[in-house]
C-alpha cells in the first residue's frame, strides 16, 4: 500500500504508526512504577473475553503487572465474527477463527474465570457470577458485545433463530448457517434480512452476501442471494455493488428500504418473511440479522440509555451514568467509530491506559483511535474503509482528511493486495488481542 | 436470559426519569421561541410542554434519513382534538420539515416519517388544538457520519413511482387503524449540485392528502427536509367506512393516487 492509492492525506503506513502510538505511548508511562513488594496496585474486573475484554485485560497487565486483573468469560474458546463470513464462503475452517485464553493467563498473569457475570452492584463495587462467586473491583471494564433484541422483529425469537440463524455471534450459529447452505438445493435462494443502524459491523452483511455468492459459484451455480434491507444506504455501498457486478453478475439482488426492503415479520418455520408493505419472500436458507442492543449485563450495571446502548465519556470510555465502570466495544455509543473488532481493541487500550494511570494517580495522554474495516468480496478481491478519530469538544470526531475508502476504479492487483492485507490484519489483531495465531 | 432489573438499577432508572420530568419546565422558554416560524404558530399562548413527544435517535449515522416519530398523550377537552402539528429542523437551510393537518378522524395522534438533518441540531414540534390549546417539544439529535458508513452512488428512482400503502381492510367503530405509505421521489432540495456542477432544480412532493368516503381525513404539507422517498405513517379512527384515497402531489403538478377500501363495523 505504499503506492498512491487515492486515499486522501494519510497513507496506510502512517495510519498504522498512528495506531501504534495510541497503544504504546500510555504503556511507556506505566511500565516502571511497580507497587512495592507484591502488593496489588488495584483490582480490575473485566467482563467479556472478546475483542474489547481480552485486549483490556492484557493491556492492563502490560501497563502495570501489579494490577490484579480478573477476566470473566463463559466460553473457553472464542470464535471471532471477523472472518466467520470466510468460513461461510468456504475459504477458512472454523478452527481458523478460534482463540483461547492460555496466553492471557500464562504470559500476562490475567485471572480468567469461565463463568457468566450475572449482576453488578455499582455502589458495592461488586460483580456476582453464575458460579456463585463474587468479585470486588476498584474499576470494572465491560465489553459484553451485543445482544439480540428478541422483541423487536415479529416472529423472530430464540426458537426462530434455530431455523433462521442470525449468525451475528460466531460459533454454533455460524455452523448452523453453513450446514444449511451446504444442504440447500442448487437453484435455491439465500435470503438475508439486514437491520437498520446502529448494529454490529456495518459492512458485515454485505461481506456475508459476497462470501455466500462465492460459495454458490463453486457449489450451487444456479443459486441466488437476496438481501432485504431496512436501510437505503450501507457501508462501502458503491464498492460492494461494483464488486458484485464484476464477480457475480446478477446473482446478488439488494432491495433497500425505499423499495419495500424492510422486513416486519418472520415466519421461521416456513422460511418466509413479510415486508412492511406486505410483500412476501420465500427463502431456501434464511439469515435474519435482527436489531441489536448492548449485552444485557450492561443493563444490570445501569449503564445503558433508552436506546439500549451505553453512552460513555469520550476520553476514558467511562460510563456517563455510573462511576468506575468503563465500557468498550459494540456495547457503546462511540459514533462515528463503527462497531468493529478493530475499534473494540483500540478503545480497550485507551481504557487500560486510563485505568492504569488513575490507579497510580497520574493522567493518561489524550487518546486517539484508528479503524480499518476490510471486507472480502471474493477470495482475491478486498476493499476497505479507514478512519482516524480524536476527541473534539468532548465528543469523538473523525479527523478530517485522514482515512478513506478504497478507490472505486482500482485495478485487479489492488483488490488482490487488499485481500492479502485483510488476512494480515486478522492475524495481527488476533495476536494482539489473545496472543494466538489462527 | 435477562431477568427483572435489580433494585439498584430500578432506582437509578427512576432517578433519571425524575430528571426527564423536570425538563419540560426548563423548556418553558424552549427553542421554539428562538425560531420565528415556530413562535408564530404558538402566537401569544404559553405552550404546554407536556403531552407532545418527539421520538428521534440521540445520535444518527445517516443524516439523509433520520427516523422521526411524533406522539401525543396530553389532555384535551372532551370534544377537542389536535388540528395541526408543525415540525422544524433548526439547523437546516430551510427549517420547515412538514405540517400535519389532523381531523376528528385522527383519533390516535401518532405519526412517523423520515427526515433530513444537515448537522447536529435541535428538532422542534409544535401542535395546536381545535380550541386553541398549544403544545411544544424539542429534541437534540447528533449527526455523525460513521467511518464504516460511507455511501455509494445512490440511483434516483423515478418520481412518484410505486406508491405503496398498507391499511387495514376492516376496523371496529372507534378503533384506530394504522396507515403506512411510501412512494419513490427524489425530494430534490434545489440546494444540491449535480454531477456537472449545476444546481439541481427543486423537485419535491408538497402535498399529501387522504380522504375517506370523500371526506378529508389527514393532510400533510411536506418541505425539503423530508427524506427522499417520503414515508408517512399515521392513524385514522373512522366512524364510517368507504373508499380511502391517498394522493401525493409534487411541485411539478404531477400526482400519484392510490385507492383502497376500509370497512367499518
Ligand atoms: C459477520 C461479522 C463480521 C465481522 N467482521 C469484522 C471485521 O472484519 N473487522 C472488524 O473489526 N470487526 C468485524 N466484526 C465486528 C466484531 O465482531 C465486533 O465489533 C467485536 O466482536 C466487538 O467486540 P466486543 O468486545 O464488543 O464484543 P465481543 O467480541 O462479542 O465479545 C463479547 C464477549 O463478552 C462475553 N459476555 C457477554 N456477556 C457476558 C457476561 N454477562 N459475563 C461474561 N461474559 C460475557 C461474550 O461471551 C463474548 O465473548 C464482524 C462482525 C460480524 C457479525
Amino acid at each position: 500500500m505504499s503506492q498512491d492509492n487515492g486515499r486522501s492525506g494519510l497513507t496506510r503506513r502512517q495510519l498504522i504508526q498512528g495506531m501504534g502510538a495510541a497503544s504504546t505511548l500510555p504503556l511507556l508511562g506505566g511500565v516502571a512504577p511497580f507497587a512495592i513488594g507484591n502488593q496489588s496496585a488495584g483490582r480490575v474486573v473485566v467482563i467479556g473475553g472478546g475483542f474489547g475484554g481480552a485486549t483490556a485485560a492484557k493491556y492492563l497487565k502490560r501497563a502495570n503487572p501489579a494490577i490484579d486483573v480478573t477476566m470473566v468469560e463463559p466460553a473457553e474458546v472464542f470464535y471471532t465474527c471477523p472472518f466467520s463470513n470466510l468460513f461461510l464462503g468456504g475459504l477458512r475452517e472454523l478452527n481458523a477463527i478460534a482463540h483461547g485464553y492460555d496466553e492471557l493467563r500464562g504470559r500476562y498473569g490475567v485471572k480468567v474465570i469461565h463463568a457468566m457475570a450475572e449482576d453488578v452492584d455499582p455502589d458495592g463495587h461488586r460483580v456476582s457470577l453464575s458460579n456463585s462467586d463474587t468479585l470486588d473491583y476498584d474499576r470494572l471494564v465491560l465489553s459484553p458485545g451485543i445482544d439480540i433484541r428478541w422483541d423487536a422483529l415479529e416472529g423472530y425469537d430464540e426458537a426462530a433463530a434455530e431455523k433462521a440463524p442470525h449468525s451475528w455471534k460466531a460459533g454454533p450459529q455460524t455452523e448452523l448457517l453453513k450446514r444449511q447452505l451446504e444442504g440447500m438445493d442448487d437453484g435455491g435462494t439465500f435470503v438475508m434480512v439486514a437491520p437498520e443502524n446502529p448494529f454490529r459491523c456495518p459492512p458485515g452483511p454485505y461481506e456475508r452476501a459476497s462470501m455466500v455468492a462465492h460459495y454458490f459459484t463453486q457449489h450451487k451455480p444456479n443459486a441466488k442471494v437476496l438481501i432485504l434491507d431496512a436501510k437505503d444506504n450501507f457501508s462501502k455501498q458503491g464498492l460492494f455493488t461494483a464488486g458484485w457486478e464484476q464477480l457475480y453478475g446478477d446473482r446478488i439482488e439488494w432491495v433497500g428500504l425505499s423499495n419495500d426492503g424492510r422486513v416486519t415479520r418472520v415466519d421461521a418455520n416456513n422460511l418466509e418473511v413479510e415486508t412492511e408493505f406486505g410483500t412476501r419472500h420465500q427463502a431456501d436458507v434464511l439469515n435474519v440479522i435482527p436489531p441489536q442492543k448492548a449485552g444485557w449485563i450492561a443493563d444490570r450495571a445501569g449503564v445503558t440509555d433508552d436506546s439500549g446502548w451505553v453512552p460513555v465519556k469520550a476520553e476514558t470510555f467511562e460510563s456517563q451514568r455510573v462511576n468506575d465502570i468503563h465500557v468498550v466495544g459494540d456495547a457503546t455509543v462511540a459514533t462515528p467509530m463503527p462497531k468493529s473488532g478493530f475499534c473494540a481493541n483500540a478503545q480497550a487500550k485507551v481504557v487500560a491506559a486510563a485505568i492504569a494511570a488513575t490507579l497510580e494517580g497520574s493522567t493518561a495522554p489524550d487518546p486517539y483511535w484508528a479503524n480499518t474495516c476490510y471486507s472480502l468480496i471474493g477470495p482475491e478481491y478486498g476493499i476497505s474503509v479507514a478512519g482516524v478519530y480524536r476527541v473534539q469538544d468532548g465528543v469523538i470526531a473523525s479527523v478530517e482528511g485522514a482515512g478513506g475508502l478504497s478507490p472505486t476504479d482500482a485495478p485487479e492487483a489492488t483488490r488482490a493486495l487488499e485481500a492479502e492485507y485483510a488476512v494480515g490484519w486478522y492475524n495481527a489483531i488476533c495476536q494482539d488481542t489473545w496472543g494466538t495465531e489462527a | 436470559m435477562p431477568t427483572p432489573l435489580p433494585a439498584i438499577t430500578r432506582r437509578r432508572l427512576i432517578i433519571s426519569i425524575g430528571l426527564l420530568v423536570i425538563s419540560p419546565l426548563a423548556l418553558a422558554d424552549g427553542p421554539w421561541l428562538r425560531l420565528e416560524a415556530a413562535s408564530n404558530i404558538v402566537g401569544d399562548t404559553q405552550p404546554n410542554t407536556a403531552g407532545l413527544h418527539l421520538d428521534l435517535p440521540h445520535v444518527s449515522e445517516d443524516g439523509s434519513a433520520v427516523p422521526l416519530g411524533l406522539s401525543f398523550d396530553g389532555t384535551l377537552g372532551e370534544d377537542d382534538y389536535l388540528t395541526d402539528i408543525h415540525l422544524f429542523a433548526t439547523g437546516n437551510p430551510n427549517p420547515e420539515i412538514a405540517v400535519f393537518h389532523l381531523t376528528p378522524m385522527g383519533g390516535l395522534p401518532e405519526i412517523s416519517t423520515r427526515v433530513r438533518l444537515n448537522e447536529t441540531q435541535e428538532v422542534i414540534a409544535v401542535a395546536r388544538s381545535h380550541r386553541g390549546e398549544t403544545f411544544a417539544t424539542s429534541r437534540e439529535v447528533r449527526i455523525t457520519v460513521s467511518g464504516c458508513l460511507m455511501r455509494g452512488n445512490d440511483d434516483q428512482p423515478a418520481a412518484l413511482s410505486y406508491p405503496r400503502v398498507s391499511a387495514p381492510s376492516h376496523l371496529a367503530p372507534g378503533e384506530a387503524g394504522e396507515i403506512r405509505t411510501l412512494i419513490n421521489h427524489p425530494m430534490e432540495t434545489g440546494l444540491r449540485e449535480g454531477p456537472n456542477g449545476n444546481t439541481l432544480p427543486r423537485h419535491i412532493i408538497e402535498h399529501f392528502r387522504v380522504t375517506l368516503a370523500g371526506e378529508t381525513a389527514f393532510e400533510a404539507e411536506l418541505h425539503r427536509s423530508i427524506s427522499a422517498n417520503p414515508y408517512l405513517r399515521f392513524h385514522l379512527t373512522p366512524t364510517q367506512g368507504g373508499e380511502l384515497v391517498i394522493e401525493w402531489q409534487d411541485d411539478s403538478g404531477e400526482s400519484a393516487i392510490h385507492r383502497t377500501a376500509i370497512d367499518v363495523g
